[in-house]
């Protein structure tokens, strides 16, 4: 009697497996699954949803014109609460559970570097479109691709190669650096300086002031007194708002002045700052809507139509997890394979056509490009340097502020 | 010298602002025992209201400050109602502070689904308007804002002193019990005090949104100094409070000119710290009797 009862429930148990391994094939076979996390709720949940309708958009884009190798792109989208932990589980789940083909990143460097550890573990590839911070590429793993032109802490480079491409005439003598104490800030102005100081830009005025500075005021008064010819601040998007408006209630106007985060907001920026004091503003930017990259316009217009809102409304994390998907896209194309081992091997070599730009990445998945650098010109944003992707030429000196 | 003055200016006026916010947290701890810890939420409640009449019908920020007052009174009075009343016994200063915190968040939860949590400013015409008295420059809102803080501050003062109700509230903070013997209803004192003291947060918070770009999880580092300002002048005390506002601000502006704007913030905590080893009670606080 037991011995029956033993034959039947093993009959069961490899019919079961039988079903589920021939469900899991017919499904491999149609289908290619791509797990995601990303922070649909808590304090990154904005910028969560953004990806999320990047991603949602490349999926669907890629599906009408028949998925990828013949297979329909089917996204597995986990919301992990913004929270550093969640994230290591999601993907856990995603590859070990779910047995998804492929990962994509989350939202955020904090996120993204212990995931970019799960997908290394068990050999996913790891393209990531918002972890872009030094605590990703410093576990030096070899599965990253971070789909944005370059690492944060370079993303300011271009303005001092703006700088130094000035004749010497044109070019500020003097320049002072106030940055937010944020691992996102301070590094970025950091290098601008370094670059500066090689080149003769004398620094008559550095500080780093806490992120709960509310009162740039007394600071502002500190940078008037020293005079400069540039102010260049490691910002994010408050903090450089609150010192914008100090400066225009001191009547303090540099000839350049560049701010690594908030003049890049176009749509939010001249609502914080005046629309007539947003001339001559200098910032940077991984993306812009009007960028003639790859697949860029086609993209802008998919948005639109799939969201509404304007091309200036369009939260750039959308287009950087678009490029993630067009990442995978290409290099199927290009490899005839998704195997994830393949990707990872493939991706070290030649460049990837993204609206991100064509990327390349170094062995440890930081890319090799320029951000852009973007101006304020005649009331809108446009990207000025480098030269190949400019829109505009920039302008100097930054006109006086308007009242 | 010149730089040195001009960090007094900015910290004076931005001192007065800060008082206005504290004045209600102080009043509503002197008349309750409660600590509102919701009020640099409410500050950024009122801030966000009167961008929103700025930015829709065209309101004058410091013109809002008469629609959105009266508002937050209410809603004051209503949250009193609903939820502070209920907390009695020996545990209702704790309870609420669990109480009012869970309002900050509601606040900022439903502030960040409305507006997103990207920040926001008003921005009138004048908003970069200064005045240059001998050399040093006065911005216009800021210095508007400071009297605007000091007129509300004087009002809630005649308010305390010259009025029934002002000597209500005044007989509820030095004893609650003595003041119910002597017939003060002093749940319906509890009530409008709490009004009172949101209503100075509203008001605050009209002109705060001139001068600083805000976003719903503004209200943490609002409340942090709140609380260090209404400690350091002495819980209760209106006073106190006024003076720690501006200390803070001077102190801070002047460190982060001479020093470092790393060292600013962390200054005002010196002295804070200084101040209470020697008067743990606070600048004008009242050292409370045991047997």
């Amino acid at each position: 009697m037991k011995r029956a009862r033993i034959v039947v429930v093993s009959g069961l148990v490899a019919a079961l497996s039988i079903a589920v391994a021939s469900s899991t094939a017919s499904s491999g076979a149609s289908t290619l699954k791509i797990g995601i996390s990303l922070s649909l709720s808590g304090d990154f949940s904005d910028s969560g949803k953004a990806a999320q309708r990047g991603y949602r958009l490349w999926a669907n884009v890629v599906n009408a014109h028949g998925g990828i190798l013949g297979k329909k792109v089917k996204l597995t989208i986990l919301d992990d609460t913004s929270s550093p932990t969640q994230v290591v589980s999601n993907y856990q789940n995603l590859i070990t559970h779910d047995h998804v083909n492929l990962v994509f990143g989350p939202f955020s460097t904090l996120l993204s570097a212990p995931a970019a550890v799960v997908a290394h573990r068990y050999g996913y590839a790891f393209i990531e479109p918002a972890g872009g911070g030094p605590a990703v590429f410093q576990e030096k793993l070899n599965n990253v691709f971070f789909t944005q032109p370059a690492p944060i802490v370079q993303s300011a480079d271009v303005f001092a190669h703006y700088i130094l491409s000035l004749p010497k005439s044109k070019r500020p003598r003097t320049a002072a650096y106030p940055s937010l104490d944020d691992p996102f800030a301070s590094p970025i102005a950091d290098r601008v300086r370094h670059l500066l100081e090689r080149a003769g830009v004398k620094t008559v005025y550095k500080t780093i002031y806490p992120s709960e500075t509310v009162d740039m005021a007394p600071i502002v008064a500190k940078i008037a007194a020293s005079h400069p010819d540039a102010v260049i601040g490691g910002s994010q998007s408050g903090d450089a708002y609150a010192e914008i408006k100090a400066m225009e209630q001191a009547k303090f106007s540099p000839k350049f002045l560049f701010f690594s985060n908030g003049p890049n907001d176009p749509a939010e920026f001249p609502g914080q700052v005046g629309a007539n004091n947003v001339n001559g503003i200098f910032s940077t930017g991984d993306w812009f809507p009007d960028e003639h990259s790859p697949g860029n316009a086609a993209f802008v217009r998919a948005y639109l139509k799939a969201y509404g809102g304007t091309k200036f409304t369009i939260d750039p994390t959308s287009a950087e997890a678009y490029a993630t998907g067009q990442v995978v896209q290409d290099a199927a194309a290009r490899l005839h394979s998704v195997d994830n081992k393949k990707l990872i091997s493939g991706l070290h070599h030649g460049t990837w056509p993204t609206v991100e730009g064509a990327l390349r990445w170094n062995s440890i998945g930081e890319p090799q490009g320029s951000d852009l650098l973007v101006e304020w010109i005649k009331g809108k944003l446009y990207p000025v340097y480098p030269p190949k992707t400019a829109l505009r030429k920039p302008f100097e000196p930054k006109p006086a502020w308007h009242s | 010298m010149h730089q040195i003055v001009q960090a007094c200016i900015v910290g004076i006026l931005t001192g007065g602002i800060y008082a206005l916010m504290a004045s209600g947290l102080t009043l509503v701890f002197g008349i309750m025992k409660v600590i509102n810890v919701a009020q640099g939420a409410l500050v950024i409640l009122a801030a966000y209201l009167s961008y929103t009449l700025f930015s829709q019908l065209h309101v004058d920020p410091f013109l809002s400050i008469v629609l959105v007052t009266p508002a937050m009174f209410v809603l004051g009075v209503a949250a009193q109602l609903l939820f502070i009343r209920s907390l009695r016994g020996p545990e209702g200063s704790e309870l609420s502070l669990l109480v009012t915190w869970s309002i900050a968040l509601g606040i900022e939860g439903v502030l960040s689904v409305v507006y997103k949590t990207t920040y926001r400013s008003t921005i009138p015409s004048y908003a970069n308007r200064t005045w240059d008295i001998g050399g040093y420059h006065i911005s216009l809102v800021r210095a508007g804002a400071f009297g605007a803080a000091v007129l509300i501050l004087l009002l809630l003062f005649l308010l305390l002193t010259r009025t029934r109700l002002g000597r209500a509230v005044r007989a509820t903070v030095q004893n609650p019990t003595s003041a119910r013997l002597l017939g003060v209803d002093t749940d319906r004192v509890s009530a409008l005090g709490f009004g009172i003291g949101v209503s100075t947060a509203a008001a605050a918070g009209a002109v705060y949104g001139v001068i600083y770009p805000f976003n719903p999880g503004s209200h943490y580092d609002l409340i942090s100094r709140l609380l260090s300002i209404v400690v350091l002048g002495g819980l209760g005390s209106l006073g106190g409070a006024i003076l720690a506002a501006l200390l803070m601000g001077v102190v801070e502006a002047l460190v982060a000119v001479e020093i470092s704007p790393i060292w600013s913030a962390f200054s005002f905590f010196v002295v804070l710290i200084a101040i209470l080893l020697v008067r743990p009670q606070g600048m004008f606080g009242v050292r409370e009797r045991t047997l």
